[in-house]
């Protein structure tokens, strides 16, 4: 059964969170992660709400996929604050969306 | 106010051969002629850890799969030639990465810039009568009469301090302190979303208004064109 633009979502939230994780022991940019977690968080909690039951775009469930793996190759909490602002983008793009 | 070349220390010899190796202006050129979703891909990719072009051929179906344009078109070759591009400065290394994409900012700006007006240059100060010069210089400069701009370049949002915003901001108030104009602003690699959070919490007593900012959603503007 493919996948709906809602699950796709769900699954860029938690690989978003296991991110904003790895950034936590940069202490001074806590703020930031934070600030980060609540735009992107709200701007693709939005693309569910929107287009929620759709399936999934061609070449979307692939490309959460390789989203996720890059994701979970970051553990360098400074790269993590860097991914942080490019990898909701990345979804983005594959779901079809603007920024 | 006027424009004056920076002295460079030592810093500034060793990143200058950066500004000038052929990858940076290479990335640079590639990307002044992109979309969006072309210059979302050469962010990921130049953060990111994989080096296989198959990996972000993966994530990026409407540059590389079927909702893209077909293989051997100028917009496809592009994306081709720009993930190999990032690639190829991703697999610098830490330290060299992260000199070359600040540097390519640089040149990118410098080029789209050099679309609309002239004349741009690089590593500039700006002076003002009665006042000390600032002891970074400007990434990019327009050194127009009556239509001068001075821009910071940066990779990321997190890359916005509020040191740089206070810079921007002298520059414009002592412009405007001589009776001339003078446009500051921010050209940023990055998520507009992104970099309104990080100018918000970082701007302090400074009032944004007067400073633009530019994303990587919006690079074109720079050249006077509407966002592709």
């Amino acid at each position: 059964m493919s996948s709906t633009v809602a699950d796709l979502v769900a699954r860029t939230l938690a690989a978003f969170d296991v991110l904003a994780v790895t950034a936590e022991p940069v202490s001074d940019e806590l703020q930031y992660v934070t600030d980060l977690s609540t735009v992107w968080g709200a701007r693709l909690r939005a693309v569910a709400a929107a287009r929620g039951a759709e399936g999934s775009p061609a070449g979307a469930d692939a490309a959460i996929d390789a989203l996720e793996a890059e994701t979970a190759r970051v553990t360098d909490p400074h790269r993590a604050i860097d991914w942080l602002s490019t990898m909701p983008q990345v979804a983005l793009a594959a779901f079809g969306e603007a920024a | 106010m006027r424009f004056q070349e920076a002295k460079p220390d030592g810093r500034a010899v060793v990143y200058a051969h950066i500004q000038a190796d052929p990858l940076v202006i290479r990335v640079a050129s590639l990307l002044a002629g992109a979309s969006t979703s072309q210059r979302v891909l050469a962010r990921a990719a130049m953060n990111g850890e994989s080096t296989d072009p198959a990996v972000w051929r993966a994530m990026f179906p409407t540059l590389f799969g079927e909702r893209a344009a077909a293989k051997g078109t100028p917009e496809r070759d592009r994306s081709e030639a720009i993930l190999a591009a990032s690639l190829e400065v991703a697999d610098r290394g830490e330290q060299t990465r992260s000199q070359f994409r600040g540097a390519i900012v640089e040149a990118l700006a410098e080029q789209l810039l050099a679309v609309r007006t002239t004349p741009v240059r690089r590593e500039r100060r700006i002076l003002f009568d009665g006042r000390p010069a600032e002891i970074h210089p400007y990434d990019v400069t327009v050194e127009r009469d009556g239509a001068a701009e001075a821009w910071d370049c940066k990779w990321g949002a997190r890359g916005i301090k509020a040191d740089v915003i206070h810079q921007l901001d002298d520059a414009r108030s002592g412009a405007v302190s001589e009776g001339g104009k003078l446009l500051v602003g921010l050209v940023v690699f990055d998520a507009r979303r992104s970099c309104e959070v990080r100018l918000v919490r970082e701007r302090g007593p400074v009032a944004i208004d007067g400073i633009k900012l530019i994303a990587l959603e919006g690079l074109d503007r720079l050249a006077g064109r509407r966002p592709a």
